[in-house]
């Protein structure tokens, strides 16, 4: 069962992003936080001092838990909207 | 070079743009920057782009009301900045933000703060486990992104949104597997008058509640979260019963549920770095979610020309802060000399009434989401209570006993609060925990506020240049 | 005054400088108290960058600064806790010709002070730092160049001050002393008043309200030093980086965090020391194009923190350290250039100089500059 909800909502054909490495589909526009979510992904990083598995908590982009690299650049997913052939690195160090 | 405007709104919610429309209707030049894709704030988050919403889901009054919201601020005279981040706000109000273009600046001969609020949530063991989302986060879930955080999930915490998001849950196709209210009946039942001022929505909690129990889903009034078990994500829950003081009773492990997502919340906490950042007065009000600007009726700060307004100067819910905004809006209006006095009290009268309205329905439901006072005392010694650095409760304690006697020498001896997060995380449960030592959060303080307002990346900051567009300045002495 | 005051020694500010110099006197067993109108190093002390560096010291402070870093190397044994402090290779680099020159004048003024500046060409540079980008024409290497994590000064301070049987007050605000047979009547903002038979003037950026409640005109300029932490990050370098003119000081701390300083400057609200002070955006934006240039990864990270200091300068950039002229039992001391290097010296200096011991090394005599 996947975590988007299937009913009465009408989303754009995915597109192929890739998450250390691999390639995975998305809905273009949606967070990628829940992209992720969507693919199993939970944990996203590990904290920088006790090493803990983290993941998006707020979703409001306050938090910084789901911080990953995108292209390079570090960036909150849950803010982060999907776009095709985006390259995903986590933090889990 | 800045742009010159009349009128600044930082953040794009309902109070927000409420301040801004009714600003700009008197000929204000106004701008009003979020660093949202669209306009709506929390409560009426846009969809992602394209993503068409059918069906119920497109009746949903949130989702409705911000259509609307998004359709009249297109026709309006405001310039809304989307996708922008204020990083820095100075006095004689300069605002500096940066964008998908680079830098933007604006001097602003008034300025409207409607930062809204984060999200509390009172550490247990487990709460830093991937799985573990707040109650608020899951709404941002279910409404804009029509996703659920997880197959089988526990929502627990306190406050209406338990019953909108377990409701949402079930409408999902995903009943949870139980709802934990720290509250008890007799709570609920000791806001009922303040309800009665608003019986749409008092209707449509009954409405979630029946759903819930028609789906069969627990109810487990009186209950909390004492931890969650997983490594690296959510595999049970562990609950008990509330002690007289509202504190889960860890010792009396009621039931373990297996689950792999948390949904938890413990209320919100007002967005204040901005209203600090400009050093305007503050004070603490346990009930309106924490530090709040002090504002007057015309919903003006110590800092002549900033006003404030919404769930950031003060937790009252939408409705309230829709009022509020164009108070603020109407007042900032006034101030710039647009909007003569005679005008302005004859609009904000009814304005006013209807915000005392709502206020006590929105300040009845903040006391419902509050965390009870007595829950920190209760988290265990090696919970991770700042998030970011992973600074435990016995690290605080220590920090105290060893002499930390306000939030910034905490700070410095602990680095909790010193992460990305800024220390929005783990503000309210730090100075809980020094406040007991200090004589009160009075005593205890706040961190003080510094730019930038969010994390930013360096790439943004510096933009392309070479060595000769550094400007400068003189050389150190020799 | 009262025939035997509380105390043999107040001192009047909390931060290195005022702290150091009472740790040394109650050790000597003075009785001492220490005010301070806020909680201890918390201002430049607490907020400074901590680096310990001999290139960017004046030269006439080089001994001073030397003496200063040896003793943050080690003061789980002199102040009785581990304040985060490294030892890393001090690199100065230059991109342009003008710097070139300032790089060689300041490297020889100071080789000529005693601290070990080497100077280097752009590979040699590179091989010290891998993280610097381009452009270096030139560099200064100087090995014995490190940090300290100021934000833990107060936390060390604090024990050790207790441990030595010293009074601290906390949040005490001094608004006045005055001069009383036996020594000095100190007025408090709570309508207290503390006598002792010494008094120190230890305010930073404030010794020159300090010194004139006891009428003695010392001008003291502020600055608004600038500050700008990241975020942690992967390794992105490895010493203590500046550029020639001064107006770069970067490092990386073992959590990963970069801090970029130079004496970038915010703006006073009329005197910052009354008003406050804020900041200027196009300085932040300045001083990270620096901080960019010379370490290019610093492009990946985030900014989390933009903070403002108040750090004190005379006319001639060299201290006060010394007695208050007119008195022979109230002392000043301040001033210091790069001061957060050299307080731990410095302060034990004064101290042996109020204990009438021989000095090590001369102090800084306020009467060249004070003024009735
Ligand atoms: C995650 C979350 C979900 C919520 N869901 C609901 C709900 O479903 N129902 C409900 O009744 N209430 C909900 N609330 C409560 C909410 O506070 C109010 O209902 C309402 O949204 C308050 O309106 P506001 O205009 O005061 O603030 P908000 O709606 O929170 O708007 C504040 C805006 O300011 C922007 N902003 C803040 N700082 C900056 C900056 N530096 N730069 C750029 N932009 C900035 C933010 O992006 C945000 O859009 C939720 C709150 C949160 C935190
Ligand atoms: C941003 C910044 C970065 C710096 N970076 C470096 C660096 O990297 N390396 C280096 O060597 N040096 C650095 N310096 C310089 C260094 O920090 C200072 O030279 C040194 O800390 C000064 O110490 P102090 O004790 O004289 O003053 P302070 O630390 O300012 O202490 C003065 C104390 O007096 C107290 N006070 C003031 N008025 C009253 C009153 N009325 N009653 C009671 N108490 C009062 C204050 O609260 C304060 O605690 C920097 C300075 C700044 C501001």
């Amino acid at each position: 069962m996947s975590t988007r909800i299937e009913t009465e909502i009408a989303r754009p054909d995915t597109v192929t992003i890739e998450v250390d490495g691999r390639p995975l589909s998305a809905h273009p526009g949606e967070s990628l936080a829940v992209a992720l979510l969507a693919a199993g992904i939970r944990a996203l990083r590990a904290s920088p001092r006790a090493g803990g598995a983290r993941g998006a908590f707020c979703f409001m982009g306050a938090c910084q838990e789901c911080v990953v690299t995108v292209d390079g650049r570090r960036v909150t997913s849950c803010l982060e909207p999907v776009r095709a052939g985006m390259r995903v690195r986590l933090g889990l160090g | 070079m800045p742009d010159a405007i009349d009128l600044l709104v930082l953040g794009a919610g309902p109070a927000g743009a409420a301040a801004a429309l009714a600003a700009a209707e008197h000929g204000a030049r106004t701008v009003m920057v979020d660093e949202a894709l669209a306009p709506g704030g929390q409560v009426y988050r846009a969809p992602p782009m394209d993503h068409r919403q059918l069906g119920q889901r497109a009746l949903e009054p949130e989702h409705r009301d911000g259509e609307a919201l998004r359709r009249r601020l297109q026709c309006s005279g405001v310039e809304v900045a989307t996708r922008h981040r204020v990083w820095s706000l100075l006095p004689g109000f300069r605002v500096h933000a940066i964008g998908p273009a680079g830098h933007r600046a604006w001097v602003a001969r008034a300025v409207v703060l409607a930062t809204g609020t984060t999200e509390r949530v009172v550490p247990f063991p487990g709460w830093t486990t991937p799985g573990v989302i707040g109650l608020a986060a899951a709404t941002i879930l279910l409404k804009s992104q029509g996703a659920v955080p997880g197959e089988r999930v526990v929502v627990a915490g306190c406050g209406p949104l338990l019953a909108a998001v377990g409701a949402g849950l079930v409408k999902a196709g995903r009943a949870p597997v139980a709802v934990v209210d720290l509250a008890g009946r007799g709570e609920w039942l000791r806001a009922l008058p303040a309800m009665a001022a608003r019986p749409d929505l008092v209707r449509r909690g009954l409405g979630w509640l029946a759903a819930l129990r028609r789906a069969g889903v627990p109810l487990l009034s009186g209950h909390g979260v004492v931890a969650v078990e997983g490594d690296t994500r959510v595999t049970a829950v562990r609950i008990a019963p509330v002690a007289s003081d509202g504190t889960p009773r860890a010792e009396r492990v009621a039931r373990r549920l297996e689950a792999d997502a948390l949904v938890i919340g413990h209320g919100l906490v007002p967005a204040t770095e901005a209203t600090r950042l400009l050093e305007a007065d503050h004070r603490f009000v346990a009930d309106a979610g924490g530090w709040i600007p002090v504002l007057d009726d015309d919903c003006a700060t110590s800092v002549a020309g900033l006003f404030a307004a919404g769930d950031g100067s003060g937790l009252a819910g939408a409705a309230a802060a829709r009022l509020q905004g164009e108070i603020a809006g109407l007042a900032a209006a006034r101030h710039l000399g647009q909007l003569d006095e005679g005008r302005y009290q004859h609009t904000v009268a009814p304005l006013r009434q209807g915000l005392a309205r709502a206020r006590r329905f929105g300040q009845a439901m903040a006391r419902l989401t509050a965390p009870r006072p007595a829950m920190v005392g209760t988290i265990a010694a090696d919970t991770v209570v700042c998030r970011c650095e992973d600074v435990t409760r016995a690290e605080i304690e220590t920090a105290i006993a060893s002499g930390a006697r306000e939030m910034n020498q905490l700070k410095a001896w602990t680095r909790c609060g010193m992460g990305p997060c800024q220390g929005r995380m783990c503000a309210e449960t730090a100075a809980s925990l020094l406040a007991r030592h200090v004589g009160g959060r009075e005593a205890a303080g706040q961190w003080t506020a510094r730019a930038p307002l969010r994390p930013l990346p360096l790439a943004d900051m510096v933009g392309e240049f070479g060595y000769d567009d550094i400007p400068m300045p003189e050389p150190a002495p020799p | 005054m009262s025939a035997c005051p509380a105390y043999d020694c107040a001192v009047v500010g909390g931060g290195v400088m005022g702290c150091t110099t009472a740790l040394w006197l109650a050790r000597a067993g003075m009785r001492v108290v220490l005010l301070d109108r806020g909680s201890l190093c918390r201002e430049a002390s607490g907020v400074n960058a901590g680096t310990l560096t001999m290139q960017m010291t004046r030269a006439a402070l080089i001994p001073y600064a030397m003496r200063g870093w040896e003793l943050w190397r080690t003061t789980a044994d002199w102040l009785g806790m581990d304040v985060g402090t490294r030892v890393l290779d001090g690199l100065s680099v230059a991109y342009t010709e003008a710097e070139v020159g300032m790089l060689e004048a300041r490297a020889s003024s100071r080789r000529a002070a005693g601290a070990p500046v080497e100077l280097v060409d752009a590979a040699r540079a590179r091989d010290i730092e891998p993280g610097l980008g381009d452009g270096v024409r030139l560099a200064g290497f100087c090995p014995v160049d490190g940090f300290v994590v100021a934000y833990l000064t107060g936390r060390a301070y604090r024990g050790a001050l207790l441990a030595a049987g010293a009074t601290l007050q906390e949040g005490r605000a001094v608004t006045g002393i005055d001069p009383v047979d036996g020594g000095f009547a100190l007025g408090t903002a709570d309508g207290g008043r503390v006598e002792a038979r010494r008094v120190v003037l230890a305010g930073g950026v404030w010794i020159q309200e300090m010194a004139s409640w006891l009428g003695v005109r010392l001008p003291i300029q502020c600055l608004v030093n600038q500050l700008v932490v990241t975020e942690r990050l992967p390794p992105v370098m490895r010493t203590i980086l500046g550029v020639a003119n001064g107006k770069l000081s970067l490092k990386q701390f073992d959590n990963g965090t970069v801090l970029v300083g130079g004496g970038w400057q915010g703006i006073g609200r009329g005197d910052p020391r009354d008003g406050g002070a804020e900041i200027v955006p196009e300085n932040v934006i300045g001083n990270l194009q620096l901080a960019v240039h010379a370490v290019p990864r610093l492009r990946d990270a985030r900014v989390l923190r933009v903070w403002l200091g108040y750090e004190a300068e005379t006319a001639d950039a060299m201290p006060v350290v010394g007695r208050l002229p007119g008195f022979d039992d109230a002392w000043v001391i301040g001033s210091v250039h790069s001061g957060y290097t050299s307080g731990p010296y410095i302060g034990r200096l004064l101290a042996d100089a109020i204990l009438e011991r021989e000095l090590e090394r001369p102090l800084f005599d306020p009467g060249r500059l004070a003024g009735r």
